[in-house]
């Protein structure tokens, strides 16, 4: 498709101008695009908890938003980052479930980004004894976790 | 105002990142203009738009401005320096 090999080539173009020598490859994946952005230079983008590149996948999904449409994902990952951060929160997911089970208590997780709060709910949602909702009103909101 | 002392100039790394994104997002992307000062050792970049396209820089709740200014840190903590950002109006 022309439009990722679009997208690799401004990611690219932005972390060549941002002086990082990564190397950009596109993974078409059941859950959307993914950019991988591959190299020694990573670090400065996963430092602080990926604040770099969390700031990078919003200005890619912004700058592309209205050729990709709705349900289109975009994310930009750096050096398998958030591919290991995904599996952590999915894992905790579960274990907040397991956690909402015995103790009959609701569970929270957060305060996360709508990135992270899909994917917590996703994971979730595999669960048929729980349930997950979404409490706030800033970007970053708590998912509660409680049992059906 | 004093004129600032420049910095940079058409190959600097701060300069060329903000450009970079900015013309992407905008819809007149000829009407971007970065300008480059250095105040107490801190890179200053001055950011104008085309006045309709102001509101794409910033993004809803102020997140598109708080990424560039990410960004920006990012690559001024690549070369030894700090910068700012100043998107004006």
């Amino acid at each position: 498709m022309a439009l990722t090999t679009e997208i690799a080539g401004f990611v690219q173009q932005v972390v060549t101008a941002m002086g990082l020598a990564l190397t950009t490859t596109i993974e078409e994946g059941p859950d959307g695009t993914c950019v991988n952005l591959e190299g020694e230079d990573g670090g400065v983008l996963v430092r602080r908890g990926g604040e770099g590149l969390q700031a990078l996948q919003h200005v890619v999904a912004t700058t592309f938003r209205r050729q990709l449409g709705e349900d289109t994902r975009i994310t930009v990952d750096c050096n398998g980052f958030r591919k290991d951060k995904d599996a952590e929160l999915r894992q905790m997911a579960r274990h907040m479930a397991e956690k909402a089970k015995t103790s009959g208590m609701p569970q929270e997780m957060g305060p996360l980004n709508p990135y992270e709060r899909r994917i917590v709910h996703l994971a979730i949602a595999e669960d048929p004894g729980a349930t997950s909702e979404s409490i706030g009103d800033a970007v970053m909101k708590t998912v509660i976790i409680s049992t059906k | 105002m004093s004129a600032p002392e420049t910095a940079g100039g058409a190959g600097s790394p701060l300069r060329a990142v903000i450009e970079t994104i900015v013309r992407a997002l905008v819809d007149q992307p000829d009407a971007v203009t970065v300008t480059e000062s250095v105040r107490r050792g801190v890179s200053v970049l001055e950011l104008r738009t085309a006045p309709g396209d102001m509101g794409k820089i910033i993004g809803r709740q102020g997140r598109t401005a708080t990424a560039l200014r990410t960004l920006l840190a990012v690559t001024a903590e690549r070369h030894g320096t700090r910068a700012q950002l100043d998107i004006k109006d």
